[in-house]
């Protein structure tokens, strides 16, 4: 880079140094040779003239002396060319000198003059030649020639002034190329380094040239493209990785499809929403993936109607999984034309929710279309005439009564489900000894455990930490319980109520003798009409609500509901409650 | 140059498109099978008139298939890996095309039982049927991830099949034997078995098939337990 501008700049120098001392050499030289040139011809012209007039013979005679005087060759030539005369010895013998230009020259102009080469100087010569004249006859030529030593060695003292003056200039100009190119370069080198950070991709930092010249303002424009750059591929990384932490932490599953159908990307959600099953899915198809034949019938449909497509697919055979399936176009970004965005939500559970829903619907229905059924059958049988004969008309009306109560029952314990659920069941927590409550619920129940010759008793140990709890929530959930291992033991069967103190909790324990549950059933006691026994439980007038309701008050009191069965030996269920902290001291 | 590039990458195409359309031809298979077992199972005799409907798609598909491959072979006449590739999905076509075909028989059976009352609970036509399902996903995921191993323990299936077939054979043949008025829910049941069996063996002909095309080994009449273990490894030696 240095050398090569370096090269550059000297060349330049030199070219115009030798061009100016080749015109200065050119003309000068010229000139010098054209003004010795003429000097000499007016000199030999000026000897010449002497001897014009004075007869031939005489000058031939006298030529010696002439060429002495004149320091010149002195030719006597007479009329027809015969050398008559001649001082220069080895030239004697050559023959007639007529035709000889500066002798032609002579004869037709008066005076003639001839530069040539003379073979026996060695030496370029200038002859001047006049005619002799007699008269007006022309009675021979004198013809003087003197070698251009003189001329020559003038213009070669004027080339060697010349080329050492050419010299000197580029010794000039090498020290002037030097420090130009330095000057030039450094700026040029520094920028060069910089733009290789820039290239290897390092921060480069800032120019430092402050020069007024194009250089320094070159340097304030890369500076200012460089901070632009910057700008924006910061601007750009952060907007790329607000849109990769999108992708990849979204709770949906993404899959963008290629222009060729297959599988580009999928995000971590796709992953942990597929799992292992369909393993790598990058690179194929979906049908090859997934073999889903309604997610191709849809993608056919997106294909086919440009419009995005929604649907809900079932995936999977164990556990099944519903995904709503979005597919649109990708558009409006530059190389991702023609590509497919699938997106994935899993609803799975909210199909399970929905269908809980109508089946909660449906067994709500069912709950009291039973009752309705039976009080309408019974008053319809005592309107037709029954009512008349009053012993079956108590009969009907008892059992109407009952069915009414159930109905009661039921429309009561839905009021309060509902209420627990839309959080409008007003709780009054409290500091609550277990002991009291206890025994009041005992109390109640104690009659119906009779009936049935069931041993119900409690046992409540002393020095039991008092319990975070709404009273009459509490005696609510004791007596579902109670009622519900009463109900379901046999007669002569035992139910017992325990408690003791576990580390922040109390446990309240109610044991029966019971028929049990089935130990895969047990899982599905708190749900709403769930029953295992259906008939049995509606016999026994339950509503498939009571441990439905149990459940909810347990949560709201911050505690839990544990139970444990084995079928025909007896259930038993376990109720943790917070003992109560004052938090007001 | 730029020509037999495009070239390529078109013929590259078509053999991606006769792959995609056989899968969506298993799918559609996979699904009147699931379709006629729920029809079977729920009683649901609309179901198993979706399938009987739903064949007219997989016979067009069938068409379709085997057309792309006959064009592939006249007009670029495919060698060594392509031609096996090609070759294989045509009998894969086939036996789709007639596992969709048994899929309908099977629903015609299921039509007759459904008007009568249900002579047993089901128990293993559900797990035939399942293995079957299972057998052809199996083969075609080998087929699409040319994956011999996969394909060989595919074709071993078969004998579960062939065992729950006989089993259900002999009960049927008791319940013949108490009493003539079950003979012909019986059959019907026993057809349908059948056609399940059948179902198998050709899932189990298109997992010999994957076997042929990954290794150039023909395993087609050999029983699977007589296929030597290793006769997915000559992959490696194939040039």
């Amino acid at each position: 880079m240095h050398g090569k501008l370096f090269l550059k700049i000297f060349g330049s120098y030199l070219v115009i140094a030798a061009i100016a001392i080749g015109v200065v050499g050119f003309l000068v030289g010229n000139q010098i040779r054209e003004k010795l040139d003429r000097q000499i011809e007016a000199e030999l012209f000026a000897y010449a003239r002497i001897v014009e007039l004075a007869p031939v013979r005489e000058v031939a005679q006298r030529a010696e002396e002439i060429a002495r005087i004149t320091l010149a060759r002195v030719t006597v030539i007479d009329r027809d060319g015969t050398v008559i005369a001649e001082t220069d010895r080895d030239a004697l013998a050559i023959g007639s000198h007529f035709d000889r230009p500066e002798i032609q020259e002579a004869r037709v102009r008066g005076k003639g003059t001839a530069v040539r080469y003379s073979q026996t100087v060695g030496e370029e010569m200038k002859y001047v030649a006049l005619p002799i004249r007699k008269g007006d006859q022309i009675a021979g030529y004198i013809r003087l020639a003197r070698p251009l030593v003189e001329v020559r060695r003038s213009v070669e003292a004027f080339t060697g002034i010349l080329l050492r003056s050419f010299l000197v200039i580029l010794a000039l100009s090498v020290a002037a190329a030097l420090f130009f190119s330095r000057r030039l370069t450094a700026p040029i080198r520094e920028m060069e380094r910089f733009t290789e950070r820039l290239r290897r991709g390092e921060a480069p930092g800032t120019l430092l040239i402050r020069t007024p010249d194009e250089i320094g303002l070159l340097a304030e424009n890369i500076n200012y493209i460089v901070e632009e750059l910057q700008k924006r591929i910061d601007a750009l990384q952060e907007e790329k990785a607000k849109v990769e932490a999108a992708f990849s932490s979204a709770m949906d599953g993404v899959l963008l499809l290629g222009i060729d159908g297959k599988i580009e990307t999928l995000n971590q959600g796709m992953r942990s929403l597929i799992g292992e099953r369909y393993g790598e899915i990058a690179g194929k198809t979906p049908l090859e993936a997934f073999r889903n034949l309604d997610l191709q019938k849809a993608l056919d449909q997106h294909r086919a109607s440009g419009r995005p497509v929604s649907q809900e697919i079932v995936f999977g055979e164990e556990p099944p999984h519903v995904f709503d399936v979005a597919i649109s176009g990708v558009r409006g970004v530059s190389g991702s034309e023609g590509k497919t965005l699938l997106v994935f939500h899993d609803v799975t559970r909210l199909k399970k929710l929905e269908r809980m829903r109508v089946d909660f619907v449906a067994n709500v229905t069912h709950e009291i279309k039973t009752p309705l059924t039976a009080i309408l059958g019974f008053v319809e049988t005592l309107q037709e005439g029954a009512i008349e004969d009053r012993e079956t008309a108590r009969k009907f009306l008892g059992t109407i009564a009952r069915h009414a109560e159930r109905l009661n029952r039921l429309v009561e314990d839905l009021l309060t489900i509902s209420n627990i659920e839309l959080g409008e069941m007003r709780f009054c927590f409290e500091s609550v000894a277990l002991s009291g409550i206890v025994q009041s619920v005992m109390h109640i129940l104690h009659v119906k455990a009779q009936e049935k010759r069931i041993d119900l008793a409690a046992e409540i140990p002393d020095g039991l930490p008092p319990i975070r709890a709404d009273r009459d929530r509490l005696s609510q959930i004791l007596i579902n319980v109670l009622d519900n291992a009463v109900k379901f033991t046999p007669e002569g069967g035992r139910v017992r109520l325990s408690a003791a103190a576990a580390g922040d909790e109390v446990l309240l324990r109610i044991a029966d003798t019971g028929i049990g549950v089935p130990r895969d059933e047990i899982g599905r006691l708190g749900e709403r009409f769930y029953r295992v026994d259906k008939t049995r439980s509606r016999e026994l007038g339950g509503t498939g609500l009571g441990l439905s309701i149990v459940k909810h008050l347990m949560a709201a009191h911050r505690g839990r509901m544990e139970i444990e069965s084995q079928l025909g030996r007896g259930t038993t269920v376990s109720l943790y409650f917070p003992v109560f902290r004052d938090t007001s001291a | 140059m730029e020509e037999v590039k495009r070239t390529s990458q078109h013929y590259e195409m078509e053999l991606q498109s006769i792959k995609q359309n056989l899968l969506y031809l298993g799918a559609l298979t996979e699904h009147a099978i699931e379709n006629v077992l729920a029809s079977l199972l729920d009683r649901k005799s609309d179901l198993a008139r979706t399938v009987i409907d739903g064949d007219a798609e997989i016979d067009r598909l069938d068409t379709e298939i085997e057309e792309q491959c006959i064009r592939l072979l006249a007009l670029r006449q495919p060698i060594a890996r392509d031609l096996r590739f090609i070759t294989t999905a045509i009998k894969i076509n086939g036996h789709l095309e007639r596992i969709g075909d048994m899929a309908v028989n099977i629903a015609e059976r299921v039509l007759a039982l459904n008007e009568e009352p249900q002579l047993k609970p089901y128990i293993d036509l559900p797990r035939m049927a399942e293995i079957a399902r299972e057998m052809i996903r199996g083969s075609l995921d080998a087929f699409v991830r040319e994956d011999c191993q996969l394909a060989n323990s595919i074709r071993r299936k078969d004998a579960e099949i062939d065992t729950l077939n006989e089993q259900i054979f002999r009960e049927l043949l008791t319940f013949m034997l108490e009493d003539a008025r079950t003979i012909h829910r019986a059959l019907l049941i026993m057809q349908v078995s059948k056609n399940l069996e059948r179902i198998a063996d050709h899932a189990k002909g298109i997992a010999d098939m994957v076997v042929y095309m990954v290794t150039g080994i023909n395993v087609r009449h050999q029983w699977p337990g007589e296929t030597p273990d290793d006769v997915c490894d000559t992959k490696r030696q194939q040039p």
